[in-house]
């Protein structure tokens, strides 16, 4: 609890690692990850939780970073696309969205990816609607979903053998 | 193989190639090419930059905002659909903590206009606005908080004018005039037979109006992006789709010479024609020659990009067809009026394919058309997906439903019948190189019958059916419109094969198409081709990524380019190997002599010794097939368009007659595309198409009132998700174009040309009401069914 | 100003203490859109995010309890029917992570999804304040009028309870198939004495009972065998659906028209009555 005007102690985890920051509370998580952090992975679009590129991994579950204010991160574990893979050791999804042709201009990747990880996280089998209802919220103006959903399915193969 | 082409360095990551996937579940129609899949092209491969894009490292233009900006610019925008601006105030504006400064048109010093065909669009405006995006000042500031707040306190004083808000009211006598010479700009006519006198003769004839509504590209990754002058050069970092036509709107607007102006393209997320018109260039362009040595950004949030953005036209299409007792075709008369807009944009051409596209790929011997675009104070109306093809096809294929049913004959079958087949001409009068329209329809529906339609009893308020339609769509800019491609293709210093090529790449695979062609005209592998892009200063012009011409142009222009360098090389090996250049031929990555197996040495041992004697490793090539411009009196051109793509779909939906909603359940297309220089990116352009055709056919809509747009956001601005779409069966059709690269085509726009009218016959088959105004929304069906 | 209360104590303490122009905002999903719009650009924020136990939910002698902060996802998962399936269908897996329904009910959208099925399982709303306590609200007294309700700047929604023994169908209109925005929507409760309750949403300024619809349906008798299920012959249905229709009061927006929600509430009181009596 707290309160403070202007700038505020912000501690949480990004990514496994602890940041502490002085940042006004009021901005959103979308800008503190992007602007603060130059965690620019995660996408703005729309700014009012139409369409998923913004999606991070709070605690656990998927939420639209757009929508969340910095301040209501205090003591949350962040999870975004930079945290689950990298050029070297890629994430199951990462690799299958790139082998299904899942990412076509890409903006809308990030997003799906961690809707589609926090899904695969906490559901040890789920159902062809739980795939679907997993990325219902996210717009892909380019793909047309089936690749997307296609990936998502190979890379829970993959992960549950 | 040696594992390196060229040279002694092992180029990074090499990308993934993969097997010659098929569709899921959908069986490709044989491709003349089966026997042939040796290189890269016709393979499905991983994108160049898939690993950026989906590990969220590659930088759009919002990013390099995060990590470079230094001073941010807000554009300040007409409160008023239509008015003059009777002065701008800015000191209130300059006050505002962190504000350096508020330009208006007086800061600008070249031409203060762009427009891709009319330069009618002012940067700035300075006396009057046409629409509720028309740009007054341009405010920046320290920070992006303080650039708006600026942009808040500007005071603009207008005088309102009347609102010119549809096409009839534009048309009206006594409507204000938007532009000088009136609001009916250019249109463009069909005249081919004798429309008038072969209706009157048919045995049947049908009429019908029909609307198509405003639609917006909604690509996610909102206009946004850095400019920085140094005193010398201008470098603008925003995603557009021709980034040398952006270089010199920028020059002349600015009053820069254009090569002073250096256009580099970030990574864009999707384009869909809303980056061909000029965006924010010239606004952060112009920011930044006022502050030399610092980093401008400007983006737009999504109300903004939707308040400024062209859109695709809205159209009345007022369509007569006839047929005589056989069930051919006889006539179809069509007058087509398509609000404009504001400004022209690239209306002028849009006009030209709904009237060139005007009875689709079928047999019509008398056709009238005329088309009229109008200016209104709606946003301007320019180039989407489709570019005026895909509203046509709403229209024609609306009528073969039509003609069907009050011929009482089936539709398909009626279809079969009036397609074009070789010999046959097309609206413009020119003989298609090489039609399959017919082969399309029976493959999409071989496809569709290959299930069988769901036999368990539906409540009495659903009703199912399904639709068909048949597609062309000629590629390119056509009608004698300059249309180029340059490529230049070097071996670099690592010994990787250099492809620079100007195409942009907007998200669809541009970057593979050329490197997979350019590795396969070297024949090296796809790990040794690197591919440099979209850079006014790095790479020569391309054209633009549009007009489904991306793998055409630039295609051939990196295959020509190639082409020449392998002359090059096999010169430098004639002179190594003391042979006429003749006598030696590439096989692989080794070069050998045609007639003596003995004569032989690998790629690699040539550059190196070629390198030494100072042989320029580099070729450049331009391609430039010509078309021919029409008769402006009647419409037809024998070589209209290089080549025509064709296309038909089956869509099955499940109604609700009560409530109007409409679900798609399976919908499958069909295209020919030539050669599928990468299968599964051609499968990606399919059902990306698709679900774009049913979001136009049932959901998305731009709505005014008074000029203002009602619903700029996501929120209403309602776009398909993956509920709304099943998932697509793709068949590709592959045949060898004569001029394609390795015979390809192309793909972008057909798949949604294709896709709305088919959805919308499924509903007229669902539901015995056939539509003719879109989007068919819940209420729109509804209203249909009812009368209401 | 930036208040994240940790106990519901603290939690009263501030919002009256604090003025109006400090807002609360817990799951962010209307508050902060209005932000990032620009429409709205709040100095101050009560949190609510960080409050123990308000997202609690309890079933106790017949009556669900749940606290302000419970959010879509929990109500989704939640035996009553009208009230998951409005959960279900508010935007995606992210807004029904944070999205709850005291922000819902205070909202006070007509297209409140989460509200008109609560109208139809006869919910009350606990609104309470530090110094005054609780009182509990019946929805009809507490929406007001459009987007206003009946909670005073001083207080804060602390909980929500209906009867969990109705049986309750919905349907929604929308564009889509998921996030999905209402153009119409109807919720009907049936109470183990066979009344009915039928909300409507999207068609006035607040979330409404179709009242007259309810009269056909009910009588005006308490006699329970007045209410059998037998009454819901087709007929019976028919007049209840037109009914609803006649009071529906919509307006034209860019979503639709006034015309199209009005016959709309005949076709789902209509198919959603069938439904309950055909189980």
């Amino acid at each position: 609890m707290g309160d403070s005007g202007g700038a505020w102690h912000l501690s949480c985890t990004v990514n496994g690692e602890p940041v502490e920051a002085e940042v006004d509370p009021r901005i959103t998580l979308l800008t503190f990850l992007r602007e603060h952090l130059l965690l620019t992975g995660t996408k703005g679009a729309c700014l009012e939780g139409e369409c998923g590129s913004c999606t991070v991994i709070v605690d656990g579950r998927p939420i639209n970073s757009c929508l969340m204010l910095a301040g209501q991160a205090q003591g949350c574990s962040i999870q975004t696309i930079e945290g689950i893979g990298d050029d070297k050791k890629l994430h199951a999804l990462q690799k299958h969205f790139i082998a299904t042709g899942a990412a076509q201009c890409g903006y809308c990747t990030p997003g799906l990816i961690m809707a589609a990880k926090a899904m695969l996280d906490a559901n040890p089998s789920p159902t062809e609607q739980e795939f679907t209802t997993a990325i219902e919220a996210n717009i892909c103006r380019c793909t047309g979903y089936e690749s997307i959903r296609q990936a998502i399915r190979d890379a829970y193969r993959e992960i549950h053998g | 193989m040696s594992g390196r082409a060229f040279g002694t360095q092992t180029p990074a990551a090499p990308p993934r190639e993969k097997e010659h996937v098929l569709p899921t579940e959908a069986p490709i129609t044989p491709s003349p090419f089966a026997e042939k899949v040796r290189g890269p092209v016709g393979r499905s491969c991983d994108k160049i930059d898939g690993v950026e894009r989906v590990t969220g490292t590659k930088l759009y233009g919002a990013d390099l905002i995060a990590r470079e900006a230094d001073l941010h610019a807000k554009v300040v925008r007409s409160e008023h659909a239509h008015a003059e601006v009777v002065s701008i105030d800015t000191k209130e504006a300059l006050r505002v903590d962190g504000v350096l400064a508020v330009l208006t048109a007086e800061d600008v010093k070249g031409t203060n206009r762009h427009g891709l065909i009319r330069r009618d669009h002012p940067v700035l405006a300075k006396d009057r606005v046409r629409y509720r995006g028309d740009a007054v000042a341009i405010v920046v500031a320290k920070t992006e908080q303080a650039a708006a707040a600026g942009r808040d306190a500007v005071k603009v004083e207008y005088r309102v004018l009347p609102t010119v808000e549809s096409i009839e009211q534009a048309m009206a006598p006594g409507a204000p005039h938007l532009q000088p010479g009136g609001n009916v700009m250019g249109g463009r006519r069909i005249r081919k037979g004798d429309a008038d006198s072969a209706l009157a003769d048919s045995h049947v004839v049908v009429s019908e109006t029909f609307r198509t509504q405003t639609v917006d590209h909604a690509f996610l990754d909102v206009e946004a992006g850095v400019a920085r002058w140094d005193g010398e050069l201008l470098t603008i970092r925003v995603s557009g789709q021709w980034v040398h036509e952006e270089a010199r709107l920028v020059a002349l607007a600015l009053g820069l010479p254009v090569e002073r102006v250096r256009i580099i393209q970030p990574a864009a997320g999707g384009a869909f024609g809303g980056r061909e018109d000029i965006s924010i260039q010239i606004y952060v362009g112009l920011a930044a020659l006022r502050f030399a040595g610092k980093t401008v950004a400007l983006r737009y949030d999504r109300a903004e990009s939707m308040r400024a953005r062209h859109k695709r036209h809205p159209m009345r299409i007022e369509y007569a067809m006839g047929a005589d007792r056989e069930g051919r075709l006889t006539a179809a008369k069509v007058a087509i009026y398509s609000d404009e807009g504001a400004y022209a944009s690239t209306g002028i051409a849009v006009c030209r394919k709904m009237s060139s596209h005007a009875t689709g790929p079928y047999r019509v011997p008398h056709v009238r058309v005329d088309v009229f675009g109008v200016h209104t104070n709606n946003n301007p109306t320019g180039a989407m997906r489709g570019f005026g093809a895909t509203q046509i096809a709403i229209a024609y294929e609306g009528m073969m439903d039509r003609l069907a049913a009050k011929l009482g004959v089936d539709r398909v079958e009626f279809r079969r019948a009036n397609l074009i087949r070789p010999g046959d001409a097309v609206t413009t009068g020119q003989v298609v190189p090489s039609p399959t329209a017919v082969e399309c329809l029976e493959a999409v529906l071989r496809q569709y019958g290959s299930k069988s339609m769901p036999s368990e009893p539906l409540p009495t308020h659903l009703r199912r059916g399904w639709g068909v339609s048949v597609i062309c769509f000629g590629m390119g800019y056509g009608d004698g419109f300059p249309d180029a491609s340059r490529a230049r293709v070097r071996i670099g210093a690592d010994g990787c094969v250099e492809v620079y090529s100007g195409i942009v790449d907007v998200g669809q695979g541009a970057e593979n198409v050329i490197a997979q062609v350019a590795a396969e005209e070297m024949g090296v592998g796809l790990e040794h081709t690197r591919v440099i892009t979209a850079d006014t200063h790095m790479t020569p012009e391309s054209g633009s990524c549009s007009a489904t011409r991306s793998t055409f142009f630039a295609g051939n222009a990196v295959r020509l380019a190639a082409g020449e360098l392998k002359e090059k090389l096999l010169d430098a090996a004639g002179e190594l190997l003391c042979v006429h250049p003749n006598e030696l031929e590439f096989r692989g990555e080794e070069i050998r002599g045609r007639f003596d197996e003995g004569l032989c040495c690998s790629l690699g041992e040539l550059v190196a010794a070629a390198r030494k004697r100072g042989y320029e490793l580099e070729a450049e090539a331009l391609f430039k097939p010509r078309t021919i411009c029409e008769d402006f009196e009647t419409g037809q051109s024998p070589r209209a368009f290089i080549t025509y793509m064709f296309g038909a779909h089956v869509s099955q939906v499940l109604v609700d007659v009560e409530t109007g909603e409409v679900r798609v359940e399976r919908h499958v297309a069909c295209h020919d595309v030539g050669r599928a220089i990468n299968p599964e990116a051609v499968r990606g352009q399919i059902t990306g198409g698709v679900v774009q055709g049913i979001g136009m056919a049932l959901m998305e809509e731009v709505v005014y009132r008074g000029g203002r747009i009602l619903n700029p956001g996501f929120t209403d601005y309602i776009l398909p998700t993956v509920r709304d779409v099943p998932p697509v069966e793709c068949v590709v059709l592959e045949s060898n174009d004569p001029l394609g690269p390795y015979g390809a085509k192309g793909v972008g726009e057909p798949p949604l040309i294709g896709a709305v009218p088919a959805v919308l016959s499924a509903i007229y088959d669902a539901t015995g009401k056939a539509p003719a105004t879109l989007p068919c929304n819940p209420e729109r069906v509804w209203g249909m069914l009812t009368g209401s | 100003m930036f208040y994240q209360p940790t106990d519901m104590a603290e939690a009263l303490r501030l919002r009256a203490e604090l003025g109006p122009e400090v807002v609360t905002v817990c799951g962010g999903t209307d508050v902060v859109v209005a932000m990032n719009h620009g429409v709205a650009r709040p100095e101050a924020f009560l949190d609510l995010s960080r409050v123990a136990g308000r997202d609690s939910v309890e079933r106790v002698n017949g009556i669900y309890l749940l606290g302000g902060g419970v959010t879509f996802a929990q109500m989704a998962k939640l035996p009553v029917r009208a009230l998951a399936e409005a959960a279900r269908s508010v935007g995606g897996p992210q807004i029904r992570n944070v999205g709850t329904i005291a922000g819902n009910l205070g909202t006070a959208s007509p297209a409140g999804d989460g509200s008109v099925a609560l109208l139809a399982l006869d919910a009350e709303v606990e609104l309470s304040h530090v110094e005054r306590g609780s009182r509990w609200v019946r929805l009809e007294e507490f929406f007001l009028d459009y987007k206003r309700t009946a909670l005073q700047p001083d207080e804060l929604i602390t909980r929500v309870r209906f009867p969990s023994d109705f049986e309750s169908v919905w349907y929604k209109i929308g564009k889509r198939g998921a996030v999905n925005i209402s153009i119409v929507c109807c919720a009907i409760g049936r109470s183990p004495a066979g009344a009915y309750r039928i909300a409507l949403g999207s068609v006035g300024p607040v979330p409404m009972r179709a009242m007259e619809a309810e009269a056909v349906l009910n009588g005006d008798s308490t006699d329970a065998a007045h209410r059998a299920v037998a009454y819901l012959a087709d007929e019976v249905i028919e007049r209840a659906a037109e009914a609803a229709e006649l009071e529906a009061a919509p307006i034209d927006d860019q979503r639709s028209s006034a015309r199209y929600r009005e016959a709309m509430c005949r076709v789902l009181v209509r198919r959603l009555l069938r439904e309950l009596r055909d189980g």
